[in-house]
């Protein structure tokens, strides 16, 4: 267990570093637009480093991690899609355009942005309340991973770790807004680039090299084999399941997939394009972007697999043997690796800080993005609707985008929200981290990838199509869920209350995400409405 | 390849490199891009 006094010391840094952060911050908001994105004009390498830091997680490390010490280094295919779409396409094809659109039109959240470029209220609303729906259970992820850190490093109450973690990040997004979030992301950041790769060489060079590692732990799928996932399609913790086996189904469909295309469409990543003062902006930022993920989730996903070697070098068991969760494989692990190594004690508390930064950043982004949702785009609606507005878009196209009050919403909801997100938590199964986060961006692309898709790359934006391609594709997304997807029925438990059984359907259809079947429904109703109003207005006789 | 066999496995690292080399070379080539 480590040194409580000598993490308090690093801490206490940290978090004066992070206080300051909050109030320059906060210093700096005083309006809507500087609360919402930063003024838009945020620096590049502040940009990529907040992107990166709110992009990647404890789910990445923590979450991610100990699934990939569970299946294997095919999640390395994860990191790939992360670069591949999460940045390039994201930021070229998506970042661009947005940040483009999104300055013309004054938008100053995702929901608004849609708002705005379809001319719907509705669209904006419920947009906004997919986020306030889905995204706390994200959020609880990656509270919980910042906690089952302190958990296994710390002499501390549980209890007492989440209910500091909360406080501090309420704190700083409510009064600091984008800027505190975007500033202390850069250092939290900076501070996980290097963490990272202190784990990674650390753990290489623990276990004989590279080569000797790697070998190690390809040679674990004969001893002690792979256990019973091996009925499940696992051929070892150096190679890809079995093509079609239900894991395969599980590591494609949910972490790869889920996760990699999820990554274009959240609102929390989408309103980072916003606070770019220009496209060069958005290039300098990339530069940064592509490195940080390599370094942070490569790690992450090479480590994770090699605790194994580890473990049962150590212990004769396997990651999961051992760990029982695949949310406390890493945690644990780092604990014992450096346990008697000289100065040991102090990698430890500095390796807490980065996976606490890692925790912090995309918790107090997804706090500013709930908290924003609820309070500039939903309470601002229902505002407007009660002081007689006839028309809310009027209220939607304020000058500084709304009404003075809504600010003081945005900090009053962040504040619920985390509220909220902390109750969440304890109802939290084990293993759970990874899954809530693909099942939250897997959500959020099946609803709203192809309107966004569309709202961007159309020059005339047919709200109708829009709208029916966010309602059905939440509904598909929802119903496979809920009713056939077993990972994810199991934690609802409705299909069990109504049918008595855990899923509708059979292998291999219980284990293919509901993002495979979601996406493609709204990207479809999307395309039927478009065809089918172009042809209406073919037919219909010219007015000119 | 340095101890893992499976291609499927090590063209994930080599592919994952690649695209980090592009997104350099793309953003330090781009980094005075006139805007549109």
């Amino acid at each position: 267990m480590l040194d409580l006094s000598l993490f308090l010391i690093i801490a206490g840094v940290f978090l004066v570093a992070t206080l300051y952060l909050g109030w320059l911050g906060y210093r700096r908001t005083v309006s809507n637009e500087q609360f919402m994105v930063g003024g838009r004009k945020m620096n590049p390498i502040i940009l990529s480093l907040s992107y990166g830091a709110t992009f990647l997680s404890t789910s990445a490390i923590i979450g991610f991690g100990g699934v990939s010490a569970q299946l294997g280094m095919g999640t390395i295919w994860l990191m790939a899609l992360n670069i591949l779409l999460g940045l390039i396409v994201a930021f070229l094809v998506f970042g661009k355009r947005t940040r483009k659109i999104g300055k013309e039109l004054g938008a100053l959240s995702f929901p608004d942005f849609l708002g705005r470029r379809f001319n719907s209220p509705f669209i904006q609303i419920f947009s906004a309340g997919i986020i306030i729906v889905g995204m706390p259970i994200y959020a609880a992820a990656v509270l919980l991973g910042g906690v089952n850190f302190i958990d296994a490093s710390l002499d501390i109450n549980r209890d007492i770790a989440l209910l500091l973690l909360s406080v501090i990040v309420a704190i700083y997004v409510a009064y600091g807004g984008i800027v505190a979030v975007m500033y202390n992301d850069a250092l939290q950041g900076a501070i996980l680039f290097f963490g990272m790769i202190l784990l990674l060489v650390f753990t290489y060079s623990t276990l004989g090299g590279v080569t000797a590692a790697n070998q190690a732990l390809t040679d674990m799928a004969v001893d002690p084999g792979v256990g019973a996932l091996a009925a499940d399609g696992m051929t070892g913790w150096t190679s890809f399941p079995s093509f079609g086996s239900p894991l395969w189904y599980t590591f494609v469909t949910t972490f790869i997939l889920g996760v990699g295309i999820g990554a274009l469409a959240q609102p929390q990543l989408a309103v980072r394009y916003m606070t770019a003062d220009s496209s060069r902006s958005l290039n300098k930022a990339m530069m940064v972007g592509g490195l940080f993920i390599l370094v942070v989730v490569g790690s992450a996903y090479t480590v994770g697999p090699l605790t194994n070697v580890y473990f049962f070098n150590e212990f004769g068991k396997t990651s999961m043997q051992y760990a029982e969760n695949t949310d406390m494989v890493i945690p644990m692990f780092v604990n014992l690796v450096f346990e008697n190594v000289f100065l040991g004690d102090i990698f430890v508390a500095l390796f807490l800080l980065a996976l606490l930064c890692a925790a912090l950043s995309t918790l107090s982004s997804l706090l500013h993005t709930m908290g924003s949702s609820a309070g500039y785009d939903v309470w601002r609606y229902l505002h407007a609707r009660r002081i007689g507005v006839d028309d809310p878009m009027t209220v939607l196209r304020g000058k500084d985008g709304g009404l003075p009050k809504a600010m003081r919403a945005s900090r009053i909801c962040t504040m619920l929200m985390m509220i909220l997100v902390v109750v969440i938590t304890y109802y939290m199964p084990l293993s759970i981290i990874a899954k809530a986060t693909a099942v939250f961006m897997g959500f959020t692309a099946a609803a709203l990838l192809p309107a966004y898709t569309h709202a961007i790359f159309s020059r005339v934006p047919n709200a109708r199509a829009a709208k029916f391609s966010i309602v059905i594709g939440s509904l598909a997304w929802s119903l496979w869920a809920f009713f056939i997807h077993t990972s994810t029925s199991v934690n609802i438990g409705l299909c069990r209350a109504l049918f008595g059984k855990d899923s509708l359907a059979s292998l291999p259809w219980t284990k293919i995400d509901p993002l495979v079947i979601g996406l493609p429904i709204s990207v479809l109703v999307l395309l039927t409405f478009l065809l089918v109003d172009h042809v209406r207005q073919k037919g219909q006789p010219s007015t000119a | 390849m340095f101890g893992i066999d499976d291609p499927w496995i090590w063209s994930g690292y080599v592919f994952a490199i690649l695209l980090t080399v592009f997104t350099i070379v793309y953003g330090w080539m781009k980094h005075n891009e006139e805007e549109d």
